[in-house]
């Protein structure tokens, strides 16, 4: 089926098979391997994008749904200039990030909460990477990088 | 220390230096290539626990779409077979007798994974099923089926120190228990992936989510019939491995090794969780019978100590694990008299190997629970009877082995201490109960007399001044090519984003053993810092010549070679490097770490071992729910001897990481098994810890430098383990009342025992 949609803020058309997972489209078809598979059942994260703003597992829905929608991974939260998002420098400076396998999912996760929830308390940044797994860092530095990113992106709005 | 001026780089907190390429998704993994002609191969596994292995229908798999070629042992053009230790005893596919569930049979190839996985699933095998011994009490009846042909004892070490009979008559308390531990999977975030890709010139390479490209080399080599020097081995990205990614990293590498061979194309093996948690490797699950004697004032009079390790299908790391387990049983006390034994047993389950902490952290849940319940017997303060037994420099360790530094240990205590003082005492209530526990660890650095510990490193300057470091030793995201960029930073006088680190590849760096025992940063470290200290030599030599002035006038710091009387007279460093470069001096070299040459007796396993030990105490102070038994960690502190800080950045995420991974051994994670069959073998049924489950870790750096590591440091990716499983289990015993000798305490064990009170 043809579907059409916004990825990182180009315009896509694609000719694909609706029964492939957003996942394999966007890792094999667009060539987008920032996006993970870690499980591929929906229990890790790793392959977190965010869809028309929301945190979604990529690997749990078909192309076919990306018709009309609006996609964000981790290869399009750069800025234009090739500078890093502040999700990302404050993930790098608070040494948030390991083998970084999961980072590009916990990131994503992180810009949607902050874009909903601007200053969230530890609670609620709990619950917004509840589905997000690392298993190197104990979590620690990534709640302070979250809180990190709020206090970054509060100064430049 | 050698080094007389204050340090630039080393102790400050620095970003991972291949940070970037990983938040920003750039990194590729292996599974992230994509390369012309490339195709997949899935392995089809035998389903039973334990079979002979009469024959493998392949021909509806052939006939299924898009499969290209199945390959089973026969098709194998060397040995197939693998292992840690000779002689080995794992094939690379089942040839004659199934001993595991998750046992490769057959690897299918075809255009696609999903064409790959559908033909894998058409591969017919016929058995004629044998009993599975699925307990260590099976695997060594007398009459018991032998898993392989030397029998069922996988390994067995006995460690004799003193007189433990003796040490236990004169005792005046004696404690007594035996403890369980369960089999722990990686869960590393990134799955097993490896990706072969053959060359006209006769050779092939391999790029491998992995841990020891080394190790991988030999084994490709030898089981492809090639010499190891047609096979590069280069080591991606690596999403994790936590020792979880030597063998089976082998396995597969040698199935797609052998099918890119034939059919002349890139194969790509890139496996689903699934596979990763059925077929590759996992913690060592433990049986601890313990026995520790002291006098009324609370000194040690023995400990003594059978530890049996169910090593499932195969040997892999069980013989160091083995060893381990022996040699750190007795914990880090002064202990005259000291009886160990550990044997490792083959069962029909998925093999038990490497794992962060590799045995430690099992006999250290059973050590520390027995030194709270001899405090308990004696009526003392558990703090008090592990600062009363704790050695010092000087003092014997269990195998007889001293050190005249870097014996941070009661330091540690000590520390632990200060942050128990903080805390006042909760009261329990009618829901809710309370309590403290503190746990004591020690956990050798270097493979010692294990193994060999010799690493190489290469460093080279450009004539622009820029650096290129390479190590044998691997980036697993623990953050060792920020150390070795840090330490080649320091000695090199220039700034952190002129050096870079190299990933691994078997053809450009010095084979420099495994990635393992916490040795990256003291082993490796050391090894870079000869190598650059050699580069270093040059650089004050040319500039010694450009300023007219002895060597010893010169030092090089923030990129420039300076004069120590007046450091406004200073010189780039990429002018001395062009100089030097004229003038032939050296700009690269290969230099070599080697561990201080040891005394040890294999038989008794008394000498000395590790070049030094990581040191640590741990608290925990829980809060349990006694209707849900859930439990609440409210804090953890975690004070480890770690020699020298270099990055605390990377120092405090191994502390906090290492821990977390202690707490769900001892509270979340274990493998269920049903007649020999993994049954949760996913994320939804294998409690790995979420962002909820995380520790309040508060870090404590004890700086007791060693000689042996770079600037004094040591090691501690693996110690802190032991550290928070052992304290969890303490803490939740003071809360409830109750001693729980098994791992994990699950939140059913501890209602159990609530509901049984009620």
């Amino acid at each position: 089926m043809n579907i059409y949609f916004t990825c990182n803020g180009k315009q896509i058309s694609l000719d694909v098979d609706p029964g492939i997972r957003v996942l394999d489209l966007l890792r094999d078809v667009l060539n987008l391997y920032g996006t993970k598979e870690g499980c591929g059942r929906g229990e890790c994260g790793a392959c977190t994008i965010l869809m028309d703003g929301k945190a979604v597992n990529a690997c749990l829905m078909y192309a076919s749904k990306l018709d009309g929608r609006e996609v964000l991974t981790i290869e399009g939260i750069e800025g234009e200039d090739g500078a890093l998002h502040p999700v990302q420098e404050s993930f790098l400076e608070e040494g948030a990030i390991q083998c970084g396998f999961c980072t590009p999912g916990m990131v994503l996760s992180t810009k949607a909460l902050l874009d909903e929830l601007p200053e969230p308390d530890t609670k609620e940044i709990e619950e917004a990477l509840s589905g997000n797994m690392c298993r190197c860092t104990g979590y620690a530095k990534i709640i302070k990088a979250v809180e990190k990113s709020a206090e970054r992106l509060q100064e430049k709005s | 220390m050698g080094t007389q001026h204050p340090l630039n780089t080393i102790g400050k907190p620095v970003a991972k230096v291949d940070g970037r390429e990983l938040v920003t998704g750039k990194a590729r993994f292996t599974a992230d290539m994509k390369l012309p002609g490339m195709v997949y191969g899935y392995q089809a596994r035998s389903g039973v626990p334990s079979a002979k292995l009469l024959a493998i229908d392949t021909e509806k798999a052939r006939r299924s779409d898009g499969v290209l070629d199945v390959f089973t042992a026969e098709d194998i053009p060397g040995p197939n077979l693998i292992g840690i230790l000779p002689p080995f005893d794992q094939p690379v596919m089942a040839d004659k007798e199934i001993r595991y569930a998750g046992e490769t049979i057959a690897l299918v190839v075809g255009e696609t994974r999903e064409q790959a996985k559908q033909g894998a699933r058409k591969i017919s095998p016929s058995y004629q099923v044998l009993t599975p011994i699925l307990t260590v009490d099976d695997a060594l009846k007398e009459n018991a089926r032998k898993i392989h042909p030397q029998g069922n004892i996988t390994f067995s070490k006995e460690l004799i120190k003193g007189d433990a009979r003796k040490g236990l008559e004169d005792a005046d308390v004696v404690v007594t228990g035996t403890y369980e531990t369960s089999f722990q999977e990686h869960a590393y975030l990134e799955p097993e992936a490896v990706c072969a890709v053959p060359h006209g010139d006769n050779r092939i390479t391999i790029y491998a989510s992995c841990q020891s490209p080394f190790h991988l080399r030999g084994h490709i080599a030898n089981n492809l019939g090639v010499p190891a020097t047609r096979v590069k081995v280069v080591q991606a990205y690596t999403g994790g491995s936590f020792g979880g990614k030597d063998d089976v990293a082998v396995e597969i590498g040698i199935l797609a090794g052998t099918a890119a061979l034939k059919l002349n194309r890139p194969v790509m093996i890139s496996h689903e969780r699934e596979e990763s948690i059925k077929g590759s490797n996992v913690r060592h699950a433990a049986r601890i019978e313990y026995t520790t004697g002291a006098k009324k004032d609370g000194t040690l009079t023995a400990r003594v100590a059978k530890v049996y390790l169910d090593g499932g299908a195969y040997a892999s790391e069980s013989p160091f694990v083995t060893m381990k387990a022996l040699i750190h049983a007795a914990g880090p006390y002064v202990v005259d008299n000291v009886s160990v034994e550990v044997t490792t047993v083959y069962t029909n389950k998925t093999y038990a190997g490497a794992f962060r902490g590799f045995g430690v952290p099992q006999v250290t849940f059973a050590s520390e629970s027995q030194m709270d319940e001899l405090a308990k017997e004696l009526g003392m303060d558990p703090l008090a009877l592990r600062e009363k037994n704790g050695l010092k420099a000087g003092d014997l360790t269990a195998t007889s082995q001293s050190y005249d530094s870097s014996v941070g240990f009661l330091e540690t205590v000590r520390a632990i201490r200060t942050v128990r003082d903080r805390f006042t005492v909760e009261k329990n209530d009618d829901r809710y109960v309370y309590g403290t526990g503190v746990a004591s660890l020690l956990q050798g650095i270097s493979n010692g007399a294990e193994g060999v510990d010799v690493v190489g490193a290469s460093v080279q300057m450009s004539q622009d001044g820029s650096v290129l470091v390479g190590c044998g030793l691997t980036e697993l995201g623990q953050g060792s090519r920020t150390v070795f960029a840090q330490i080649a930073s320091e000695v090199l006088g220039c700034n952190m984003d002129r050096v870079v680190v190299r990933q691994v590849d078997t053809d450009s760096v010095h084979d420099s053993g495994p990635t393992v025992a916490s040795r990256t940063t003291t082993v490796g470290g050391m090894a870079v810092k000869k190598a650059a200290e050699q580069v270093a030599g040059s650089l004050k030599k040319m500039a010694s010549l450009m300023f007219k002035i002895d060597e010893e006038h010169i030092e090089l710091k923030e990129g420039f070679a300076v004069l120590k009387q007046d450091t406004n007279a200073s010189i780039p460093l990429s002018e001395v490097a062009t100089a030097a470069y004229w003038t032939g001096f050296p700009l690269m070299n290969l230099a070599f770490s080697q561990a201080p040459p040891v005394d040890y007796d294999h038989d008794t396993h008394q000498g000395d071992i590790y070049l030094a030990y990581n040191f640590g105490t741990h608290l925990m102070k829980v809060q349990i729910d006694t209707y849900t038994g859930e439990v609440r960690v409210l804090h953890h502190a975690a004070a480890h001897d770690v020699g020298r800080v270099v990055n605390p950045l990377g120092v405090t995420g191994q502390i906090e990481g290492a821990s977390l991974i202690g707490y769900g051994l001892a509270h979340l994670e274990r493998i269920e098994y049903a007649d020999g069959i993994i049954r949760n073998p996913n994320f939804a049924d294998y409690a790995v810890p979420s962002i909820k489950d995380r520790l309040p870790t508060e870090t404590i750096l004890i700086e007791d430098p060693t000689p042996n590591g770079p600037f004094g440091a040591k090691g501690v990716g693996e110690p802190p383990v032991a550290g928070a499983a052992a304290a969890f289990a303490n803490a939740v015993a003071d809360a409830t009342g109750h001693r729980f000798r098994n791992l994990p305490v699950t939140r059913e064990d501890i209602t159990s025992v609530f509901r049984k009170e009620a």
